[in-house]
C-alpha cells in the first residue's frame, strides 16, 4: 500500500524534501546516541541492580531516601550550585559588555586574561586558591598583620572556599556565553537610545538587560550544570567534610566500588539537571521568539 | 549619575580582573620559586622546574592531550554546525526537541557521563576503546552541545532578512549557505570549536575514568603526580600548558574568530 501513495507525484518530492531537512542531524544524532544515550540507559538498569548479586533491587533508591548523611550531600550541591551561578553570571557582565563594546587595545589583554583561568586547569587553580585561602594563606596573613581578626578566618574547606574556587573556574564560560548574545546587540540601539537623550541607566535597563535576557539565562544555566558537575574544586577546597553529590559518587566508585548506588546518586543529580535545563530551555526559546522581530 | 555609573563598571571591571588574575599570579610565582615555600622576589627564581618538563613524563601526556584536544575540537565543530543548522535554520519540525536532545549531555554532570561511558564500555566488552578513542568519543560528547548552541545562538542572531533578500534576487540553497549564512554564524563556530578544546585539553572528570597506562592525558598525569608529590614542577606544567593554550586561542582568534567584526560587503 505504501507504495502505490508513494507513486503519485506529488508524494516522492514532498518525502525527499521532507527528509533532506533531518540529514545534517544524522551525524550528531549517532555519536550522541552510541555514547550517551546507551550508556546513559546501561547506568539506569544498573541502578537497579543489586550490588552484590546483581538481581533486581530498589534497595540503593531506598538507601538514598533515608540516609540523612545523602540527602544533606544533594542540598549542599544544590546550594553551592546557585550560589556560583549567581557570581559568575553577575561578575561576568561586566566584562562580556567591555569585550563585546570596547575597540581599544586593552580589548584583546581583557579578553585574553578572561580566558586565562581556564586554560591554567582546575587543579592548579583549585591550588592557588588554597595557598591564598587557608589558615596561614594571603588573605589571613594580611587580615592578622591588620588588627583585624586575632585567629584565622575559615576560608577554605568549607561553602565559602567552594564557591570562590567554582566561581573562578566557571566565570570564563558565563564570559562567553554573555559574550556572544552582547555582540549580538546592534549597538547603534544604545547609540540611537543616547542620541535621544537617554541617560546611561536608562539605556542599560531598557535597552542592555533584556536585550541580553539569553545570554543571562544560558550563563546561568551553564554556570549551574558546570558548578553541580564539578568534583576536582569541591574534592580539594571543600575537604573531607564538605561533601556534595559528584564527590560522593567518585567516592562510590573509587572506594565503595558500589556501581549501583553510584548510578542512584547519578541518577538523582541527571534528574535535578534536565528539570533546570527543560525549564531554563522552554524560558530560552519563548526569549528568542519574542525578540526575533 | 553618568559618570558615576561608568566609574562604578570599571571599578566592578577591575576588581573581576584582579579576582581572575590573582590565583595565577600565585601559581606563577609558585613555579619560579625554588621550593615549596612561594616567593615573590623575582632575585630568588629559578627556571629548573621549566627545565624538568622536558622528559617523556610530561611530553607524552601533552601530545596525546594535544591530539585529543584537535580531533574533538574538529568534530564537534563540524556535527555542532549540522545540528544547529537543522535546528535554527531549517527549522525542522520538531526542533524544539532536536535541540533538546542536542544540548541534553549538558545537563548530565561528567562524572555522570563518565560512569555511564565506562559502564557501556565495559559491559559491552569493548574495553580496548578504552584509552584514546574512548577519551576522544567522551569528550565530543562532552563538547557537541556547547558548540551546537553557541552556533545555534549566532543563527538566532543573524538578520533573517539578508537571507530572505539573497532568496528574492534568485541565491541558490547552496549559495545562501555558503556566503550569507556561514559567514555570519562564523563567530559563533568557532567559539564553539575554541570551547571544545579547552574543555578537552583540561577534562579531569570525565577522562579520569576513560585513560588506560600509556595513554594518559596531561591533567590526569598531573592529578597522579599530586598523589605522591606536591612540588613546584606541577605549578610549571599548568604554567607552559597555559602558554600553550593561549597561543592556540591567539590563533583561533586570528583565523577569524568571536572578535571578528561583521561588516555586510565591505568591498
Amino acid at each position: 500500500m505504501t507504495i502505490v501513495a508513494t507513486d503519485s507525484p506529488a508524494a516522492p518530492a514532498l518525502r525527499r524534501f521532507a527528509l533532506r531537512g533531518y540529514v545534517p542531524l544524522f551525524p550528531p544524532f549517532a555519536v550522541l546516541l552510541l555514547f550517551f544515550a546507551v550508556p546513559i540507559g546501561m547506568m539506569i538498569g544498573i541502578s537497579f541492580q543489586d550490588p552484590k548479586t546483581a538481581q533486581f533491587s530498589l534497595g540503593s533508591y531506598q538507601r538514598f531516601l533515608t540516609d540523612g548523611l545523602i540527602i544533606a550531600g544533594l542540598f549542599r550541591t544544590i546550594l553551592m550550585s546557585g550560589l556560583v551561578a549567581i557570581c559568575v553570571t553577575v561578575m561576568a557582565y561586566p566584562v562580556a559588555y567591555f569585550l563585546a563594546r570596547s575597540t581599544s587595545r586593552w580589548r584583546a589583554i581583557v579578553f585574553a586574561l578572561a580566558i586565562a583561568p581556564e586554560l591554567a586547569g582546575v587543579v592548579l587553580r583549585t591550588y592557588g586558591w588554597l595557598i591564598i585561602l587557608e589558615d596561614r594563606g594571603f588573605v589571613n596573613d594580611a587580615l592578622i598583620w591588620l588588627g583585624l581578626v586575632s585567629s584565622p578566618l575559615p576560608l577554605a574547606k568549607n561553602l565559602f572556599g567552594v564557591v570562590v574556587g567554582l566561581t573562578h573556574v566557571v566565570l570564563p564560560f558565563g564570559i562567553l556565553a554573555l559574550l556572544t548574545s552582547i555582540q549580538g546587540i546592534d549597538p547603534n540601539i544604545e547609540k540611537a537610545a543616547q542620541i535621544l537623550g537617554a541617560s546611561r541607566l536608562s539605556v542599560i535597563r531598557h535597552i542592555l538587560l533584556p536585550l541580553s535576557i539569553p545570554g543571562t539565562v544560558s550563563s546561568l544555566l551553564i554556570s549551574f550544570t558546570m558548578a553541580a558537575s564539578a568534583y576536582a574544586t569541591p574534592a580539594l577546597l571543600g575537604g573531607a567534610r564538605f561533601k556534595v553529590l559528584a564527590t560522593m559518587i567518585s567516592e562510590q566508585i573509587m572506594f565503595y566500588i558500589n556501581w549501583p548506588m553510584a548510578a542512584v546518586m547519578a541518577i538523582v543529580l541527571l534528574v535535578l539537571m534536565l528539570a533546570i535545563t527543560f525549564a531554563g530551555g522552554r524560558v530560552e526559546t519563548r526569549l528568542h521568539k519574542k525578540l526575533n522581530v | 549619575m553618568n559618570r558615576l555609573l561608568s566609574g562604578l563598571f570599571w571599578i566592578s571591571l577591575c576588581l573581576i580582573l584582579a579576582f581572575i588574575t590573582l590565583p595565577l599570579l600565585v601559581v606563577v610565582a609558585a613555579s619560579l620559586s625554588p621550593s615549596s615555600m612561594v616567593t615573590f622576589s623575582p632575585a630568588d627564581w629559578t627556571m629548573k622546574w621549566y627545565a624538568a618538563l622536558w622528559a617523556s613524563k610530561w611530553l607524552d601526556p601533552f601530545i596525546l592531550s594535544v591530539k585529543i584536544a584537535v580531533i574533538v575540537s574538529l568534530v564537534s565543530g563540524v556535527l555542532g554546525a549540522l545540528g544547529a543548522y537543522a535546528v535554527a535554520y531549517e527549522k525542522c519540525p520538531g526542533s524544539e526537541a532536536i535541540m533538546a536532545f542536542l544540548l541534553s549531555p549538558l545537563a548530565v554532570p561528567q562524572i555522570v557521563k563518565g560512569v555511564a561511558i565506562v559502564l557501556f564500555l565495559s559491559s559491552a566488552g569493548l574495553y580496548t576503546l578504552l584509552g584514546t578513542p574512548g577519551l576522544i568519543a567522551g569528550h565530543i560528547v562532552l563538547t557537541l552541545p556547547f558548540a551546537a548552541r553557541m552556533i545555534a545562538t549566532s543563527i538566532y542572531n543573524f538578520d533573517k532578512n539578508l537571507d530572505r533578500a539573497a532568496q528574492i534576487l534568485g541565491a541558490s540553497k547552496w549559495q545562501r549557505v555558503r556566503h550569507i549564512l556561514l559567514p555570519l554564524i562564523k563567530p559563533g563556530l568557532f567559539s564553539g570549536m575554541t570551547f571544545a578544546f579547552i574543555i578537552s585539553f583540561n577534562n579531569i572528570p570525565l577522562s579520569v575514568f576513560l585513560v588506560r597506562p600509556g595513554q594518559t592525558t596531561l591533567p590526569i598525569t598531573v592529578i597522579n603526580y599530586m598523589e605522591y608529590s606536591l612540588d613546584p614542577v606541577l605549578a610549571a606544567v599548568n604554567v607552559a600548558s597555559l602558554i600553550f593554550i593561549l597561543t592556540t586561542i591567539f590563533l583561533f582568534e586570528k583565523l577569524g574568530g568571536f572578535s571578528a567584526q561583521i561588516h555586510g560587503g565591505s568591498k
